[in-house]
């Protein structure tokens, strides 16, 4: 597939806050790509320097290869859709949808046509003689992502779109979405903060922190083989455990320990070259490990603290040396009692991460 | 429930809560009731006679002459809309004034506040600057223009020196450009108002569909006349309206600087209306006059708040 956007080397600064820091990143024709991260990340910015409201401090954006870093906002040809929605109250859903085609100077025909096929598109048919003030939130968001669609932009850029509505209206406004994004096969830019929106959502995910681009991967790879600590916490629910501890070897086995506590490493390729003594952090999402029965082996024991059934399954909380472990397990095989339960990490997406740097010591994906 | 009981068998108790309200509004309520009903009726019915202080009729007398003996009542009315050109030619005077002095200051101020939008040096010195004429006293603002228009004034000299030669502008005394004199002073002294309602109002347009009409590639000339000035819809209305309310009264300045004149060029609704009662000491008639442009003035303010008047008394 073609290559829609790519972003080469983009720096935004306000003064001495960098706000984005030399975002380099490919988007294929058709995708949808999630700009995830904590608010303040940086993923408007980038999100409006893409559109042309903001101006690169350095760098380039390309779109189908060509650099419209030149090109004033509005004649990109790239939609935006506000996080608010930005409707104009005062016009009818018609006059929204007919703006971005009244500005090109189509005719009244065309107009007429693309208009109300985008309408029924967006299931507003009927409503296209109504006032803004008379809609429901996921009905004035419908409004703006058809305003934006009539016009037929390269990318559609999307703006925590379903933030401002209630859970109920979200399932059903998440659904909307993906149906858009199946029917238009439009190269899709969708910025979140909300990881489970992303997942849902998104092929690929760029995650950022603090205007830093800290992983982009497909969806799959970012959840499962986190470059990094932060990319690790930030998404999942209940989010990747950590065990900080020091790297020992014992009898040929490799081991974290912490206070005299030990969980032994399955034979990774990854520890090659990392000596005894380092400063290794452990990561296990809480999907990724087993309670098993003691002493079963490359288990490792900790002291069973709460469990939190959640209908099929459950979340188990242990203690391991002095820290806190959240593992989900289906609910059948939730411990009784309390005192020590062993606990076997899937060895496959057992992840190390260098605890200084919060760097993964070596990608378990092929990239 | 049994302190409450014996307060009623006492009677009334004024530190009873149900009282207190009443108790502390009742002075300010005799003290309106005496300067502005208890007038504002008189006058309601005064205006039905021709009565005059130089009559040597009393006023109770006349009052009750309206109600007592059988006169043409009301002749005042009929012969203000039918027989008297001069009130129909005030009234339209006025709202020639006043129109012309409105879209002015409202273009002016509407075209100094877009400016004030962007950011320039010395903004805020010129922003005070700006702010200064309507701080200062009609009468003073009438005073430094009827100064300034003199045949020999600073006004004709700075003409002089940009077309050559001492123009012979009487500006006072020449009835078409004394109303420009008028409007003159009433646009400088009046366009900061307007000026800072309109930048208000600017600053409280949401920035987001302004960014999305951006981003959907219309012009700035397009998005203020189809975004940003339709959600100022409501603050122009009431900027019109607070400024209509005052220029339809209209008095100080003009009577500085021309008193009407030359002849009745210059003689607004409220010129005419002092002029009958203190000048000729008409009082019931002028009242009549009164009256009428009381009721053009509530028609006239109600039409122009009709647009906006669901969204004023919708509730939240």
């Amino acid at each position: 597939m073609a290559i829609k956007l790519e972003l080469v080397n983009l720096r935004k600064e306000y003064g001495a806050l960098v706000a984005v820091n030399d975002m380099s990143l490919k988007v294929e024709e058709g995708e949808t790509m999630a700009l995830l991260g904590p608010s303040g990340c940086g993923k408007s910015t980038t999100l409006n320097m893409i559109v042309g409201l903001e101006t690169p401090t350095s760098g380039d954006i390309l779109i189908d290869g060509q650099s419209v870093s030149k090109i004033p906002v509005g004649r990109r040809n790239v939609g935006l859709v506000f996080q608010d929605y930005a409707v104009f109250t005062h016009m009818t859903v018609r006059g929204n949808m007919e703006y971005g085609l009244k500005v090109r100077k189509v005719g009244q025909r065309e107009i007429n046509q693309q208009v109300e096929k985008m309408a029924s598109f967006v299931g507003l048919a009927d409503k296209l003689h109504r006032k803004p003030a008379e809609l429901s939130a996921s009905e004035m968001q419908r409004v703006a992502i058809g305003r934006t669609l009539v016009t037929s932009p390269q990318i559609l850029l999307l703006d925590e779109p379903l933030s401002n509505l209630e859970s109920e209206m979200r399932h059903q406004m998440r659904r909307e979405l993906h149906r858009i994004q199946l029917e238009t096969k439009q190269t899709i830019i969708y910025v979140t903060h909300d990881q489970i929106e992303a997942l849902s959502l998104a092929h690929r995910i760029a995650v950022m922190n603090l205007g830093v681009l800290q992983q982009y991967d497909t969806s799959y790879n970012v959840y499962h083989y986190p470059r990094s600590t932060f990319v690790g916490s930030f998404l999942g629910n209940p989010p990747m455990n950590f065990i900080k501890g020091t790297l020992k070897s014992a009898g040929g086995q490799r081991l974290i320990e912490q206070d005299g506590a030990r969980i032994p490493l399955p034979s990774m390729k990854e520890l090659a070259g990392v000596s005894d003594g380092a400063a290794v952090t452990v990561g296990i999402r809480a999907e990724t490990a087993d309670i098993v029965p003691l002493g079963s082996p490359g288990s490792f024991e900790a002291e069973l603290f709460a469990i939190e059934p959640q209908g099929p399954e459950a979340v188990v909380t242990a203690k391991f040396a002095n820290t806190l472990l959240k593992v989900v397990v289906p609910t059948s095989a939730v411990p009784k009692g309390s005192g020590s339960i062993a606990l076997l990490p899937h060895a496959n997406l057992l992840a190390l991460f260098d605890t200084q740097s919060g760097v993964r010591l070596m990608n378990g994906a092929a990239s | 429930m049994s302190s409450q009981g014996r307060v009623a068998a006492r009677g009334f108790n004024p530190n009873d809560k149900k009282y207190i309200g009443g108790l502390l509004i009742t002075p300010i309520q005799i003290l309106l009731t005496a300067l502005l009903v208890f007038p504002f009726v008189l006058e309601l019915i005064l205006s039905f006679s021709e009565w005059s202080p130089v009559q040597g009729i009393g006023l109770w007398e006349a009052v009750g002459a309206v109600f007592t003996e059988d006169l043409d009542q009301g002749i005042n009315y009929s012969v203000l809309i039918t027989e008297e050109p001069r009130f129909l030619e005030a009234l339209g005077r006025t709202a020639l004034i006043s129109v012309t002095s409105l879209v002015l200051e409202f273009l002016i101020g509407l075209g100094l506040a877009t400016i004030f939008l962007k950011a320039f040096p010395a903004k805020r010195v010129f922003f005070t600057a700006l702010l200064t004429p309507m701080m200062i006293m009609p009468v003073v603002v009438g005073y430094t223009w009827f100064m300034l228009l003199q045949y020999t004034g600073p006004v004709n000299q700075v003409i002089g020196w940009i077309g050559g030669s001492q123009p012979e502008l009487q500006w006072l005394n020449t009835g078409f450009l004394a109303f420009f004199a008028v409007v003159i002073t009433e646009v400088w002294h009046w366009t900061p108002l307007f000026f800072l309602i309109l930048l208000s109002g600017l600053n409280a347009v949401p920035q987001n569909p302004i960014r999305a009409a951006t981003v959907l590639g219309a012009s700035d000339w397009r998005i203020f006349w189809s975004v940003v000035m339709p959600s100022m819809k409501g603050i122009i209305i009431i900027a019109f309206v607070i400024r209509g309310m005052e220029v339809i009264k209209l008095f100080d300045e003009i009577y500085l600087l021309t008193r009407g004149g030359p002849g009745t060029a210059t003689e607004t609704i409220s010129l005419y209306l002092y002029k009958l009662a203190f000048e000729d000491f008409r009082l019931a008639y002028a009242g009549s006059a009164g009256f009428i442009v009381l009721i053009i003035t509530v028609v006239l303010i109600n039409v122009m708040l009709r647009p906006i008047r669901y969204q004023l008394l919708e509730k939240r």
